[in-house]
């Protein structure tokens, strides 16, 4: 095939929560971020002019899509402006207008029910990412080619919460071929590391937040296929121990309940998960009786 | 993608088609094209996964492949053994993929005997080399079910309690060879409580369909190449576990990566490259590795069980993987398109704009967001995740 027909989809999802550590002490921060974003996101498109982007705005409540914007059947391009390429005004003006429109919205919201409290939804974003790629893939013509990858860009903490999303949607895209890389602008989150080991994508704590747009030209820019050739930091070694569900305590060596495996760190009698009656190791005096209990 | 690769080669190779009467008129006299059979295949799925029955996740799977004279059949093509085993090498990565800490092994059966080409284990890597070995290797003579069920009974008989035993034999013969009472072997089979299924190329035959009915397996005929690649995918899925299946604790180990501070690692030999060295350069002889927690042995993949110690050692993604078929996520209701109005003019995940031709759209029960059937599918049957839920603070932690 010929290069016309490979193109590339790049997937931005934004943080936005207001209670990130970051935005909290200084708010400018979230729009240095969105410049940094913006420049990125231009500079994706720059490099061959079937490059696809999407981006998409993530907090408490919700998940929207930032760019492109909703499909309307007549498509209105801006005129040029300072002889600057259309599409790039046109992406930035998009971008801009929905995640004011985005944040406005979820300050009316907190203000509503009160408290801004939980995680930021990032596994949600990224199974939409993911939806939103696959109908893409759908729609190609027969004999183009399209890689995808996802980035995400976060200063919040990650959550023990939605490990099981986190990991579907991780084995989704390993499946699927999309590269999920993560640029943390704040702390270290050892899920995420996971995702980018398991889709073979790459993990970046940024050390200064000044210099976030030369973090992402340098180290997130070149797509997956290029990258073998640069000199990136290294792909950090990623902790898979297992942490037992009874102390979310990180185990060597632990007890799987096979019934619905459920992790414990000492053997006990009854699965806290499931509720099924385990056989008792060793000889036992009384023949244990039938056990049936099902799982509800 | 690997669906549409193994299409059909040459138009006159394949078989009549009435392509004419796949095509059929709705009451408004519109087209139900193709898509249709795979909505329905997602639905049905989806209602099987409805009932929420304990499942035998520890799987034991023997595949017993009929290597007879009747493999060389060319009724699919290119013939019955080269499909059969394409298939199968797409059958092997699914099921790793949705039961990594499962095993697998495969019996052959020709000439009246019944041979373990692949013994009991949970890598994927080494089963694909049989089977793209095997479609060099000739088929002739009679096969023998009891044999190739004898065979299997030999090693599933020593496993653990917890542990889901498993037949799948795929017939192309429509008789076999067996040197006593077959249905002594069948009884056996039940008492054990290994669930035999059974897929046939040609036929449905009764001692076939008697195996599968008392042992609690399935049983099918294979229709086309298409009918026998759902059939076997069929199989990925764990099944509902046999009843008086033990459940236990299993002690499991959790390696990490061990990274020597500072300088390099010393190389070490891995205890999976100790005998066999695969032909790969160095031997196996590496820096890093996972070992064993408990007694220190070098291993470079996992899943695997330990050889020192016999502890099974997994990371824990595997089993995050097995977790969706435990808590799948509900089936969206069905609902009229017209009934929105058009408060909703896109679906919520892939943010596809509907069209007419879109009459039904889904709805989660849950969180209320509606999809478009393509979104619908894709949640249900690979992602298991429900975009709409997962974006909700109030329905994510359910």
């Amino acid at each position: 095939m010929s290069e016309e027909s490979e193109s590339s989809l790049l997937v931005i999802i934004l943080d936005t929560n207001p209670g990130q550590r970051l935005v909290q002490e200084q708010a400018h921060v979230l729009t240095q971020c969105l410049e940094s974003v913006i420049a990125f996101a231009n500079s994706h498109l720059m490099l061959k002019a079937a490059n696809k982007l999407a981006v998409l705005a993530c907090h408490t409540k919700a998940t929207e899509f930032l760019y492109p914007p909703p499909e309307t059947g007549s498509q209105s391009m801006c005129r040029q402006h300072d002889g600057q390429y259309e599409l790039f005004t046109h992406v930035e003006k998009t971008i801009r207008q929905s995640i004011q429109k985005f944040v406005v919205h979820h300050i009316e919201r907190i203000k509503q029910e009160g408290e801004n409290t939980g995680d930021t939804l990032l596994a949600g974003a990224l199974a939409m990412s993911l939806c939103y790629i696959h109908r893409l893939e759908r729609e190609l013509t027969a004999g183009a080619k399209m890689n995808s990858r996802i980035l995400i860009i976060t200063g919040s903490g990650d959550s023990a919460s939605q490990y099981m999303n986190y990991m579907n949607v991780f084995f989704t895209a390993q499946k699927q071929n999309i590269t999920i890389d993560v640029c943390s602008l704040d702390q270290d989150l050892g899920l995420l590391q996971q995702g980018c080991d398991i889709t073979g994508g790459l993990y970046l704590k940024i050390p200064q937040l000044q210099g976030l747009l030369q973090y992402l030209l340098w180290v997130f820019l070149p797509e997956p296929p290029i990258r073998e050739k640069l000199v990136l930091p290294p792909p950090v070694k990623v902790d898979y121990r297992a942490a037992c569900f009874c102390h979310r305590e990180l185990i060597d060596i632990g007890y799987v309940c096979s019934v619905c495996l459920s992790i414990f760190c000492k053997f006990s009698p009854i699965c806290t998960t499931c509720h099924t009656v385990f056989k008792t190791p060793g000889p036992l005096p009384i023949k244990p009786k039938k056990k049936k209990i099902k799982l509800t | 993608m690997a669906d549409d690769e193994d299409g059909k080669e040459y138009r006159w190779e394949t078989g009549y088609e009435k392509t004419w009467e796949a095509i059929k008129e709705d009451s408004e006299g519109l087209l139900e094209g193709p898509g249709l059979d795979m909505v329905q295949r997602a639905r049905r799925r989806q209602r099987q996964k409805l009932s929420h029955t304990r499942l035998g996740m520890m799987r034991h799977l023997y595949l017993i492949l009929d290597q007879s004279e009747a493999m060389t059949s060319q009724d699919l093509k290119p013939t019955r053994h080269l499909c059969t085993l394409k298939l199968l090498e797409n059958f092997i990565e699914e099921f790793f993929d949705q039961n990594p800490i499962s095993q697998l092994g495969i019996i052959s059966t020709k000439n009246k005997r019944a041979e373990k080409i692949g013994e009991l284990a949970g890598n994927p890597r080494k089963h694909l080399k049989v089977i793209r070995g095997l479609s060099t290797a000739n088929c002739s003579g009679e096969p023998s079910l009891q044999n190739a069920l004898d065979l299997a009974i030999r090693s599933l008989r020593l496993l653990p309690a917890h542990a889901s035993r498993e037949v799948l034999v795929l017939m192309a013969s429509l008789t076999t060879c067996d040197p006593g009472d077959i249905l002594v072997t069948i009884q056996e089979l039940k008492t054990l409580g290994v669930r035999c299924s059974v897929l046939s190329l040609a036929a449905e035959v009764h001692v076939c369909r008697l195996l599968a009915r008392e042992t609690g397996g399935q049983f099918g005929v294979v229709l086309d190449d298409c009918h026998f690649r759902d059939l076997l995918l069929g199989h990925v899925d764990p099944p509902p576990a046999v009843t008086g299946l033990e459940s236990s604790l299993i002690k499991m180990g959790f390696p990490h990566h061990q990274i020597t501070e500072g300088k390099e690692a010393a190389l070490s030999m891995c205890m999976c490259h100790v005998e066999v060295s695969d032909g790969e350069p160095g031997g196996g002889l590496k820096a890093g590795g996972y070992f064993c927690p408990q007694c220190s042995s070098k291993y470079c993949e996992l899943p695997v069980e330990c050889r020192a110690c016999n502890l099974t050692l997994v990371s824990a993604p595997h089993l995050a993987r097995s977790y969706h078929h435990l808590f799948p996520v509900d089936v969206y209701i069905e609902r009229e398109r017209s009934e929105f109005e058009d408060s909703i003019s896109h679906c919520f995940a892939c943010r596809r704009l509907y069209v007419d031709s879109d009459k039904h759209v889904y709805e989660c029960n849950r969180c209320a967001q509606v999809f478009c059937l393509d979104c619908d599918i894709f949640i249900h049957e690979t992602m298991h995740v429900c975009p709409g839920c997962a974006t909700n603070q109030t329905t994510v932690n359910i």
